[in-house]
């Protein structure tokens, strides 16, 4: 398994440094072709073109593979956690990173600086202040209260969530946000990012709750 | 929702069980025990087997569905 990584990260410094001896040849001895914009319209194969080629599509075929092994590497935890009988450790300082989701307000300077929006992004980092909650139920036995309890959370907090974008859909929708569709847009932007973080902040917030303070509280979906 | 009432308590105290020996016995936290014995909790037709077993009483007895 550790000579499997190795090998992995191997090729990827491979096709990295294949890459760049590519277009440093390209840059010298084929006329910058593929660095200098050019017509693809108009293309015309030359054999000084293949490293280029070549290297492009090795390092595409491994970016490929690399998400590939993501994929199934996320399917598998899953599979190990269902399986698991305790709660993973977490450390509950990991709730600060929520902090970063102030990165989130960059966006406001950014979109009036160049019209980027993708600071905006960031606000779903504000879900990441459920670690304090997850932290403190670290280590847990996975019983069926817990289960029950973390069913109940999770659909209580999905309700919320879609609620909450059901709501930013009806209005945003109309269409022009003080007569403006990037305003709109950007709107949208916000409520969804926002939307994540608070599903995955209530979702642990509310697991917690039910799990220590009983279940009669605000939040209670049974209805008891 | 009928009245739920739970003897488990008494039935713990009888067979010499804490609530923690009695949780891990059936495999389920303390926490959920102490719920379980304040009525606070339905459980599981599973669990509910387990705990009969684990105090030596039937189920009928235990958990009480007035």
């Amino acid at each position: 398994m550790k000579n499997n990584k190795k090998l992995i990260i191997f090729f990827g410094v491979f096709c990295v440094l294949l890459t760049i001896a590519s277009f440093l040849y390209t840059a010298v001895f084929n006329d910058e072709r593929f660095i200098a914009p050019m017509d693809m319209s108009d293309y015309v194969f030359r054999v000084k073109d293949l490293p280029v080629i070549i290297s492009c599509v090795l390092l595409a075929l491994y970016v490929l593979y690399i998400f590939l092994l993501i994929i199934k590497s996320a399917i598998t935890n899953k599979n190990r956690e269902e399986d698991t009988e305790f709660t993973r450790t977490v450390n509950p300082k990991y709730g600060y990173c929520g902090l970063f989701g102030l990165f989130g307000f960059m966006g406001f300077w950014t979109y009036n600086l160049d019209k980027t929006v993708f600071p905006f992004v960031f606000f779903m980092f504000f879900g990441f202040f459920g670690f304090f909650y997850e932290g403190k139920m670290s280590n847990t036995l996975i019983d069926e209260r817990y289960k029950e309890n973390r069913i109940k959370a999770q659909m209580a907090a999905d309700k919320i969530a879609m609620s909450v974008i059901f709501i930013a859909v009806l209005f945003l929708g109309q269409g022009k946000l003080m007569g403006n569709l990037e305003y709109t847009l950007i709107a949208f932007v916000i409520v969804v990012a926002l939307s994540i973080a608070l599903k995955m902040f209530l979702g642990m917030y509310l697991l917690y709750h039910y799990d220590n303070d009983g279940s009669d509280g605000l939040f209670d979906e049974s209805g008891e | 929702m009928p009245d739920f009432e739970c003897r488990l308590k008494k039935y713990r105290q009888i067979k010499d069980l804490t609530q923690e020996q009695l949780a891990v016995q059936v495999g389920v936290r303390r926490e959920t025990i102490m719920r379980l014995e304040k009525a606070q909790y339905n459980p599981s037709l599973k669990l509910a087997v387990d705990i009969s077993r684990a105090v030596g009483a039937p189920i009928e007895e235990i958990f009480i569905f007035k």
